[in-house]
């Protein structure tokens, strides 16, 4: 599909040819789902979790389906920042659209390290910066929890890294726009949110929780309601741009993102049950800026909130 | 840009939904575009058009039939998702994601290769066994389960010239006791096999591995497990592996679902 001017944005120093974004840790690097669309009709790819060391990760069962979602224990698999330099990042520029590399530490310097080992890296386009991963005993969450923890580690990347630098928050938080302010005053680019929530699912025969890891991150449609609310708390609290995900599958759940006040969306689990979705939820887009004659999909940015 | 491949997505016609035994159904599936599928590989189905159940199901390619641009599913009802799947009538259109996964190896040698299927662990191994008929190449079909009642009729198989050797808990067909018994008394008594292809329970695949550990043959196990993505894209279907002292994960859906029984770390 050629890309369409009226989809077109620039996000924080990123040129995306569409607002939508495929999701950290549903789209591996990018290369798995090419025997059904081609990677290109992405605006950007943001890249499974970065770990300075390799992680194996939790023992299965890792996923359970849930009402309208499912959760998942992944505990952060990956092959660490070293493997992904030397195998994965050559063969980025192939994928034809910007590549964004989720970044997570179970220590503040592990974070910085991880940063400076990527900054000024060709194919990476930025960084989302995970303090908000619900499935790793150290790190993650435990970082994304308190305004002044989150200052502190969003300046310290800040300095490590001069590329576009994204946050991704949690809503765990509870306080989701003190934490929001926080990576903004601290030089965040742009803040994407939500990462899962914390949920259980317990087996009733066998009286015990399914997951090995007891709990997991709930995503899909379940997370949607509670997404947009949060993306609208967050858009009314900072200026930078918001990437606003959980649940997304159709174009009128992107557009209700958008209308909250998202810049951009991303796209994780609807990808699992329908690998052509970014490819309708674009076509969506196109049609509904068509039927009511809007010349760019900017226009909507927060439209539900003018309209109050 | 990356090189573009055939597209893996597919709607595909249902042509026949019949039931074969109790909880078991048998899908004909119009579907041209599946039927270089390789025994063992798998489809990913979308069994409902709403959000739950959400995530697709995967089930093995159980034959092809080429001529008539055909495969077929043998799916056990064990909850919501192959419930609804089920329930779906002839004309329906289903999506499909596939073929996925590595499948079974195929190998020319003189020796016969021992296929062993437990319960519905017999559907990839039934193209399997017809593959290896076309080819000339030998094989036995062994086949556990419960009761003969939890079995296709014996006409199931013959249709296909397949005659497998039974075993069933309760010596209703065949005989009596855990497949991994009959496989036992074969590599005890037959000519020694090349290799054995197994699908099945857990504790079926262990007891397969630990048999061909004693006898020297090498093991082909197909594992299952709850799928999200079925490419490769989420990790969800990790299982443990044994790799020089160390436990790596691999991925059910990519590496897999066949993987050497040797590797497979069975003690989770
Ligand atoms: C590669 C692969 C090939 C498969 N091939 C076939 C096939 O040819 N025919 C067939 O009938 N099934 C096959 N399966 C299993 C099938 O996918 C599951 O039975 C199905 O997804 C269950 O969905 P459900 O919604 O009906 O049950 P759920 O509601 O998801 O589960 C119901 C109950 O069944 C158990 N269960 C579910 N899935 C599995 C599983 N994979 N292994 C063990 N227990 C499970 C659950 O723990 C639960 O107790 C295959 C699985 C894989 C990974
Ligand atoms: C299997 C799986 C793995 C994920 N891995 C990561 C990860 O490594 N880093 C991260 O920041 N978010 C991760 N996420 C969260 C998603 O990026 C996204 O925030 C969340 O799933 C909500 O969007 P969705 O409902 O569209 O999936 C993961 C989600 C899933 C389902
Ligand atoms: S199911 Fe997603 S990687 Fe296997």
């Amino acid at each position: 599909m050629r890309s369409d001017p009226r989809l077109s944005l620039n996000l924080a120093g990123i040129k995306m040819a569409n607002p939508l974004i495929a999701a950290s840790g549903c789209y591996g690097y990018g290369f798995d789902y090419t025997g059904f669309v081609d990677p290109a009709e992405w605006g950007a790819i943001v890249v499974k979790g970065t770990t300075l060391k390799p992680r194996a990760g939790n023992p299965p069962p890792r996923i359970v389906e849930t009402p309208a979602g499912m959760l998942n224990a992944i505990g952060l698999q990956n092959p660490g920042v070293e493997y992904f330099l030397e195998e994965i990042q050559p063969r980025l520029a192939g994928l034809g659209c910007p590549v964004l590399v989720n970044i997570a530490g179970e220590t503040l310097e592990e974070y910085c390290q991880i940063a400076s080992l990527l900054d000024g890296v060709p194919g990476v386009s930025g960084l989302e910066v995970n303090i908000s991963c619900p499935n790793v005993r150290r790190g993650g969450i435990s970082f994304g929890c308190d305004p002044d923890v989150v200052e502190d580690l969003v300046s310290r990347v800040r300095e490590a890294y001069r590329g576009p630098l994204v946050v991704k928050l949690s809503l765990e938080a509870g306080n989701i726009t003190a934490v929001a302010r926080a990576a903004e005053r601290a030089g965040a680019d742009a803040l994407s949110l939500i990462n899962t929530l914390k949920g259980m699912v317990i087996d009733v025969g066998r009286r015990r929780p399914v997951l090995a890891n007891i709990t997991g991150g709930l995503s899909g449609p379940a997370l949607r309601p509670i997404a947009v609310r949060a993306v609208w708390e967050t858009a009314e609290a900072v200026s930078v741009p918001l990437i606003g995900m959980g649940g997304i599958r159709t174009a009128s759940d992107a557009l209700e993102f958008i209308m909250a006040g998202a810049t951009a969306v991303a796209v994780g689990t609807a990808n699992f049950v329908n690998p052509l979705s970014v490819r309708e939820i674009t076509a969506g887009l196109l049609r509904y800026l068509e039927q009511n004659g809007i010349a760019h999909y900017s226009a909507l940015i927060g439209a539900a909130r003018n309209e109050r | 840009m990356l090189e573009q491949k055939p597209s893996l997505i597919h709607r595909c016609q249902l042509k026949t939904n019949e039931q074969v035994t109790g909880t078991w159904h048998c899908l004909k599936l119009h579907a041209p575009d599946l039927c270089g599928a390789r025994p063992g590989q798998f489809v990913h189905v979308r069994v409902g058009a709403s959000s739950d159940p959400l995530l697709r199901r995967p089930f093995s390619i159980h034959h092809v039939v080429a001529e008539k641009n055909e495969i077929w599913l043998l799916v056990r009802s064990v909850g919501a998702g192959t419930e609804l799947l089920l329930q779906a009538r002839p004309g329906a259109v289903l999506d499909l994601l596939g073929p996925l996964g590595n499948g079974f190896p195929v190998v020319d040698e003189a020796a016969p290769a021992l296929l062993a299927g437990g319960g519905i662990g017999l559907a990839p191994l039934y193209y399997l066994a017809w593959l290896r008929r076309q080819a000339g190449l030998p094989f036995e079909l062994l086949i556990g389960a419960a009761s003969c009642s939890d079995l296709p009729a014996d006409d199931y198989f013959a249709a296909q010239d397949l005659h497998p050797l039974y075993a069933t808990e309760d010596g209703s067909h065949g005989y009596r006791g855990l497949i991994t018994g009959l496989l036992e008394q074969r590599l005890r008594e037959g000519t020694p096999p090349a290799r054995i292809h197994a699908c099945g329970p857990l504790p079926m695949l262990a007891g397969v591995v630990e048999l061909g550990r004693r006898f020297a043959v090498p093991t082909h196990v197909s594992l299952e497990s709850h799928l999200a993505c079925g490419v490769g894209a989420c990790l969800g279907c990790a299982f443990p592996f044994k790799k020089g002292g160390q436990i790596e994960y691999r991925r059910i859906c990519k590496e897999g679902p066949v993987f050497n029984g040797e590797e497979v770390c069975f003690e989770i």
